[in-house]
């Protein structure tokens, strides 16, 4: 294998990079589908507005999927779920982790809220049932309640501590988006994400390869 | 990849344009050119090749078991930048089990050997249904084939593994490091008079249904490719230039992280481009969803009383980039309200040097401006003059009104009767005053502008000039229509805002084009850069599918 340190220099690589087609357009289109699948919704209608971009959903849904993000972000699980179902009921029906989750979501701001003989009794009515048909939800239900055994504690394991975190209603909401997007036949993936993702990995890979100048820093040229 | 099945329909295969110099500089061979025939040079003595280049038939004294055998390969290498290669073979032979190896060498392998003896060779046997990639007695791989079989062989260069199929059915991944580092080429080998393979190199159908093995392989690798651990180096600053000796300073990118830098990037975009009204609901947006993230471990009933906006700013520092966005979009809305002297002063005072740039070119273009609203203005004044005093003189229908002929046709008697003379009149004398006030200023306006830059030598300035004195030519320049409302219309002024913005951002040493479009430059020359290093999986992270035509 003849590893020839290949080395590109700035000038040829930036006339490479002059080369790539991509216009305003492209990229005002890349803007837009990550204002409409992130939620913002006010930013995309003026994106809409300013720069001319037909906006691949209308507003509304924009709206609706956000009234149940900021519904699970602020710990009302009740109102999400009948969001969602207002929204497609079918969702909730066809995919049971979601709907497990959104449960062990609300279990999990009963015992928040301190609210020990309601929690139980949601987890024996609710949840064990769920329990009972994946092994997977039994260990995470039981997870969740072992946050009542940590009650008040400041030695609970990172792991039982986190469920009580911001980070966890942010992955409950981010899976409920997702599944409400992909019913709308629309791409959850954002875009930009996966092409920074891709930039990563075609940075990282290429190194091995070749020295050529590199982009760094992402968010503060 | 097959030449015929994928070059038109799968956008997998991205041959980089042939006439690009930027190919010739990478890679001297043509990356693109697949294997067509049998190399009519690179075949065993013993080996007969047809008219088309495609049949091979033994001719030799039969070898058995003394290792002899008699290889081809094809007169092409294989290019990794495929993606996915593909070929097969139909075999006659007298037996169902054929002494036959179809798969793939390297350039310099023995062609008096069966592929998959040697080192750099790999083949799949028909008399044992093995597998060999330089080992004398194979693994288990498959079933035997022989008479009237098809087998296929391919190459997924994403993986560099191989698969083998017969008749059309998958017999599974096998081998690694399959082409990695060395050219590889489609090699049959035989061993027993009677015996002939015919080759298809995609010159019709295929019997296996590649086009979905491709979309698979796609699938997988975007998948793979997605789900890769983000370099931290994307995500902070560098002391120095000399990272790649350093070991990651950071490990891991916390989703929370990675999607900080995206709303930066976004936002830096639209701050660019000037976007200023989304720019803004964008940042509202933002904010509040940290203060909302922020607030949870607080009291769950605190959420409805605003947080103070100082515990935000600290986990969103855009503060100096938001005074920026806002005193450009002041600018910026200067110039599209015909406020052309305060876009000029606020210019000259915070972002020195946008005006004197390119030989003063904005200051010129700027200018012109002010003179057009200046004219814009008169033309306004002029025609609310004349629409007052048509209406004072169809007022008083019996004083002379010739020189507005027909103005004072359409009008209502009664309607005239009840409007107040007097008024009318001292409104046309006072408008006709603004008017000839609004005239002299422009024609002075004018003159000082002629004046100041006759001396110019820039053929765009000049240019400028002459479009710009040519709406004295119409009355209406609004609705003159043509160049001359190209000049005059609100278009002219979202233009010449739109040069402003970039002007100033020119001036403050900002990039001329927004992070993320370099970021995407970036990312087409590392793919494109990929492939020329034979990395098969830059194949399939096609960005114009997954980012633009989507």
């Amino acid at each position: 294998m003849s590893l020839s340190a290949l080395h590109i220099y700035n000038e040829e690589w930036d006339r490479r990079l002059h080369e790539v087609q991509v216009s305003k357009g492209d990229l005002n289109r890349l803007i837009m589908d990550y204002l409409v699948i992130e939620g913002y919704k006010s930013a995309a209608e003026e994106f809409a507005q300013e720069a001319g971009v037909v906006p691949p959903v209308d507003f509304e849904s924009i709206e609706s999927r956000m009234k149940v993000r900021e519904a699970l972000q602020r710990g009302d699980v009740e109102d999400a779920i009948v969001r969602v179902n207002e929204l497609n009921p079918q969702i909730l029906d066809t995919n049971h982790a979601l709907f497990f989750h959104l449960q062990q979501q609300k279990l999990i701001e009963y015992i928040r809220q301190g609210r020990v003989l309601e929690a139980l009794q949601f987890a024996q009515e609710e949840l064990a049932q769920l329990g009972e048909h994946s092994p997977e939800f039994l260990s995470e239900l039981e997870r969740t309640m072992s946050l009542l055994a940590f009650e008040h504690s400041t030695s609970t394991p990172s792991a039982i501590a986190d469920l009580l975190s911001p980070a966890q209603r942010m992955k409950t909401a981010g899976e409920v988006n997702a599944a409400i997007l992909e019913s709308l036949d629309q791409g959850k993936e954002v875009k930009l994400v996966q092409l920074v993702k891709l930039l990563s990995w075609g940075q990282g890979t290429l190194k091995e390869h070749a020295e050529f100048p590199k982009v760094r820093d992402i968010g503060f040229s | 990849m097959s030449p015929s099945t994928d070059s038109d329909d799968d956008g997998n295969v991205s041959p980089p344009p042939s006439e690009s110099p930027v190919i010739s500089v990478a890679s001297p061979d043509q990356p693109m050119k697949l294997p067509t025939r049998w190399n009519d040079e690179c075949r065993h003595q013993s080996l007969n090749l047809s008219e088309n280049g495609r049949e091979l038939s033994y001719q030799g004294p039969n070898s058995n078991g003394d290792g002899a055998a008699a290889a081809a390969r094809s007169i092409q290498s294989i290019p990794p930048a495929c993606g996915v290669y593909y070929y097969e073979v139909e075999i006659h032979s007298k037996a169902q089990t054929a002494n036959i190896s179809v798969g793939f060498a390297g350039p310099d392998v023995k062609l008096s050997r069966l592929p998959g003896w040697e080192p750099l060779s790999w083949g799949y046997h028909g008399d044992d249904g093995s597998s060999f990639a330089a080992e004398q007695n194979g693994t288990p791989y498959g079933p035997t084939f022989g008479l009237g079989d098809v087998v296929g062989a391919g190459i997924d260069w994403a993986t560099n593994r191989a698969f083998f199929t017969k008749n059309g059915t998958f017999l599974g991944s096998v081998f690694h490091n399959v082409g990695k580092g060395v050219d590889v080429y489609p090699s049959v080998g035989l061993q027993h008079v009677g015996e002939s393979v015919k080759v298809n190199f995609g010159h019709e159908p295929f019997k296996y249904d590649i086009d979905y093995h491709v979309q698979q392989q796609r699938q997988q690798t975007w998948t793979t490719l997605m789900s890769q651990k983000l370099d931290p180096r994307l995500f902070r600053a560098d002391d120095d230039g000399t990272e790649e000796e350093i070991a990651p300073l950071m490990s891991e990118v916390s989703e929370e992280q990675s999607k900080q830098t995206v709303n930066k990037l976004v936002l830096s975009y639209l701050a660019h481009h000037g976007y200023v009204k989304t720019a803004r609901a964008f940042q509202k947006q933002t904010r509040d969803a940290v203060e909302e993230r922020t607030s949870v471990d607080d009291d769950i009933e605190m959420d409805d009383v605003p947080g103070p906006s100082t515990s935000s700013s600290s986990s969103f520092p855009t503060s100096k980039l938001e005074a920026d966005i806002e005193l450009r979009t002041r600018i910026v809305n200067s110039v599209l309200c015909g406020d052309i002297d305060s876009a000029l002063s606020e210019t000259r005072k915070h972002y020195s040097g946008t005006l004197e740039a390119e030989e003063g070119l904005m200051l010129v273009k700027l200018r012109c401006r002010k003179f057009v609203e200046l004219v814009l203005e008169t033309a306004e004044l002029e025609k609310k003059m004349k629409a007052a005093k048509a209406k004072e003189e169809a007022s008083a229908p019996e004083m002379d009104g010739i020189e507005e002929d027909g103005m004072g046709m359409d009008v209502d008697d009664e309607m005239i009767s009840a409007s107040p003379i007097a008024n009318g009149s001292n409104g046309v004398s006072l408008l006709s005053s603004d008017y000839e006030a609004a005239l002299n200023a422009a024609l002075t306006y004018g003159k000082t502008l002629d004046q100041d830059f006759k001396a110019t030598k820039s053929p765009e300035a000049k240019n400028i000039f002459i479009q710009t004195f040519a709406i004295l030519t119409s009355s209406d320049p609004l609705s003159a229509g043509g160049a001359i409302a190209e000049v005059a219309g609100h278009d002219a002024r979202v233009k010449l805002a739109n040069e402003l913005n970039q002007a100033i951002l020119r001036s403050q040493g900002r990039p001329t084009h927004p992070a993320l479009e370099m970021m995407y430059r970036q990312t087409a020359v590392c793919l494109l850069q990929l492939g020329l290093a034979r990395v098969g999986a830059a194949a399939f992270a096609n960005m114009q599918k997954e980012f633009i035509d989507a």
